[in-house]
């Protein structure tokens, strides 16, 4: 029974995610170790609480007053950084008794190591003695905006509503880089490693618990506790959650006696859960990344997202794009007669298609100074014909235009439409060739779009399989009722 | 003796698996629909015992020694009457001695119904535990590995689900002329293993895997017409 197991896992987390001050075991007086790295990254980041170092005998670390021990503490600590030898560990530990909120052991050569499982009961045993939670070890740090504290660099201090909880410490920080790029942002972030004492699930579910964080995304290898984490998941209802599982492809077990036994592989028990809890199973790293900024701009509707409309220039990527929605499971149909004649009487140009996907070239575009864009948002998103607009630019083609600023018109369009509060989910796909003039134009724009809510993707095919994974989220909450034996069978019934 | 204590008993005697009338015992007693049955030793008993059930019948060797019956001619299905079913108990005793086995009870039942077969699994697994399973048998699960898992307990939702997402499921929907299947019954069935109050949540901490292979469904009812049970270690126990 850890400590803390009648308090609320906000409760037990607030000086994990928001410490009023910070001890660092392991930082170095003579050389740059990880602990003094740590200091840095927080002064950089504005850090505003107290920062106290300690060191057996040093008197300065990082110009900061250090102390010898966490035991000499006058008052306790929220939160310590612990980077010393694994068999240090232990004795740092018993030290903070009394002293100590939350200790994260970023140290490795503990259980993910051969013979390091004992090493790894010894920490355990030392944290639970001296009534201290402990995340990881083999892990390395926490990321929390608001309070000013992360432990790496590049990764941007401003807050957001996505709470991430990572097993692997360097996929935190591609996480929050490349997350960042696309314009992600963060509540919090913790790196669990080996979950010695603070499992993946608690970190959940302070995530379902805090005010601050709408989204909550999971990169999980293995769990020793996966009942726990589904039964957090099962209770939390209400934030879409996306899992990135690693090692989901090992095979079935050799050794079972029966059936059952041979046929179940380490996947099924994740896409069991998943389907249990509404979780969304990502496959990769860009599209855990894609679903959770789907999750950021998009609310779920009440009715789950089927029928797409394309809009773009670019025929032959309309049809690719059309073929990646249904293989999504979404319907790209045709529009209804009314919605065709609307669109048809605002005089599209030669060469123009108004059936889905509607398919303009560039050149149409340039009609009015691509004001035609604003008038087919209009016709098309009060229709009730559709569930989801996606809107693709080829971006070099219609940046060729140079006399207009079409682009610049088109996504304004999109932002005006979005705030007039355009019904159906709103997307937008900017391709570009990957020239760096093209490529920034393109952050540009994607920072705009997504501060208002409009999710931007690269390509058609990750628009589409992020969407899936909205629909999905739609789908479990509406509790749609299944067809089977022919007959409609309600799913909301509960056990016989 | 409850179920708990049937397990128990087996466990504490150092069995790996139950034999086959003891486990459909256990799923009739969780409300799963079992072929009427009689337990004989000789082919004088089994005399006896057919004229209290419906030809035609099936016989199988009882052992929970032996795991795979029909690899040693253990089982003889469509016995048209007791005499045939008498006949065929000897001839089973014979080939049994061929392999170096021996057998002192038998199993002689009602022969279900055609349906679909379908086969529920169980299991408890490392960081989940009691964890469903349902499939389509035959090739279906043999060869497409076409099933579908979930952790238990499972709700109705879960269970309904599960079913649609199998790729044979159109023939629980009677695909290629055939009726359709009691969908209903196999879903009562799902629960009483997988759900809330069912076999795998009452029994995780003793059972390591379940078969029922097959589950018949007809159009009216699902039959298990074989039990699997896969016991775990006496002195191992899974916690949640």
């Amino acid at each position: 029974m850890p400590p803390f197991a009648n308090t609320s896992a906000l409760e037990s987390f607030r000086p994990l995610f928001h410490p009023r001050s910070i001890a660092v075991v392991g930082a170095s007086a003579s050389s740059v170790s990880g602990g003094n790295r740590f200091i840095r990254h927080l002064k950089a980041f504005g850090y505003q609480g107290r920062i106290l170092p300690v060191h057996p005998s040093a008197e300065r670390i990082e110009d900061l007053p250090a102390i010898r021990s966490l035991a000499d503490l006058d008052e306790p600590v929220d939160y310590a950084y612990v980077a010393v030898a694994a068999d240090a560990v232990p004795g740092v530990l018993a030290s903070g008794r009394g002293k100590l909120r939350v200790a994260q052991v970023m140290s490795s050569g503990f259980g993910e190591i051969d013979g390091g499982q004992a090493m790894e009961d010894r920490l355990v045993a030392a944290a639970r003695e001296a009534g201290i939670r402990v995340v990881g070890p083999n892990c390395l740090g926490v990321h929390s905006p608001r309070a000013r504290v992360t432990f790496t660099e590049r990764t941007g201090p401003e807050p957001g509503r996505i709470g991430i909880v990572c097993q692997s410490g360097g996929l935190g920080i591609d996480i929050l880089r490349r997350g960042r790029g696309r314009g992600l942002r963060f509540s919090g972030l913790v790196t669990v490693g080996n979950c010695a004492d603070v499992s993946a699930a608690e970190i959940v579910q302070y995530f379902a618990e805090s005010d601050d964080t709408d989204v909550i995304g999971l990169y999980v290898e293995g769990v020793r506790d996966g009942r726990r984490l589904f039964e957090t998941l099962r209770a939390n209802s209400t934030k879409p959650v996306v899992i990135l599982k690693g090692g989901r492809t090992d095979q079935g077990r050799a050794a079972a006696a029966s059936h059952t036994g041979s046929l179940v592989g380490s996947d099924h028990a994740w896409v069991a859960l998943a389907r249990q809890t509404g979780a969304v199973l990502a496959d990769t790293l860009d599209a855990f990344l894609d679903t959770l900024l789907v999750f950021q701009c998009l609310t779920p509707a009440a009715v789950p997202t089927r029928r797409v409309v394309l809009f773009g220039n670019g025929g032959g990527t309309s049809v690719l794009g059309s073929d990646a929605f249904s293989r999504a499971g979404f319907d790209v149909p045709r529009l209804p007669d009314d919605i065709v004649a609307a669109l048809t009487a605002l005089e599209l140009p030669a060469g123009s298609s108004v059936r889905n996907p509607i398919d303009t070239p560039a050149g149409a575009l340039q009609k009015d100074e691509g004001r035609l864009f604003p008038r087919i948002l209009d016709v098309v998103g009060g229709s009730g014909a559709l569930d989801a607009l996606v809107v693709h630019i080829n971006m070099t083609v219609v940046l060729s235009f140079r006399h207009v600023d079409m682009l610049g018109n088109l996504v304004d369009a999109a932002l005006r439409a979005k705030a007039d509060g355009f019904a159906p989910h709103l997307a937008l796909v900017l391709r570009s060739d990957g020239e760096p003039d093209v490529e920034e134009k393109k952050r540009d724009y994607r920072a705009r779009a997504v501060a208002a809510g409009i999710p931007i993707f690269d390509e058609l095919a990750s628009a589409a399989a992020s969407l899936a994974g909205l629909r999905l989220v739609e789908a479990f909450r509406a509790g749609l009722d299944g067809q089977i034996g022919g007959r409609t069978v309600s799913r909301r019934s509960a056990a016989p | 003796m409850t179920v708990h204590e049937q397990i128990g008993r087996a466990r504490a005697a150092g069995a790996g698996s139950l034999d086959e009338a003891t486990g459909k015992d256990i799923l009739a007693s969780y409300g799963i629909a079992v072929p009427r049955h009689r337990i004989v030793r000789d082919s004088a008993e089994l005399r006896d015992a057919a004229l209290a059930l419906e030809p035609p019948f099936v016989l199988k060797v009882v052992s929970s020694a032996i795991l795979h019956k029909s690899d040693v001619g253990g089982v003889r299905l469509g016995l048209r009457d007791a005499d045939e079913a008498a006949a065929a108990l000897d001839a089973m005793a014979e080939a049994l001695a061929a392999h170096g086995l021996s057998a002192d009870r038998w199993l002689l039942e009602e022969m279900v119904p055609p349906g679909q077969e379908l086969v529920i699994g169980g299991l408890t697994d490392p960081q989940f535990g009691p964890m469903v399973m349902v499939g389509l048998g035959g090739i279906f699960i043999e060869v497409l590995k076409d099933v579908s898992f979930r952790i238990c307990p499972i709700t109705r939702r879960d269970a309904v689900e599960m079913l649609d997402e199998l790729k044979g499921a159109p023939l629980l929907r009677g695909a290629r002329g055939r009726p359709p299947v009691d969908t209903d019954a196999v879903l009562d069935a799902l629960m009483r293993i997988g759900g809330p109050d069912g076999l795998l949540m009452s029994h995780a901490d003793a059972l390591a895997e379940l078969d029922i292979n097959p589950l018949i469904a007809t159009p009216r009812g699902a039959f298990a017409a074989d039990a699997r049970f896969i016991l775990r270690p006496a002195d191992a126990s899974w916690s949640a």
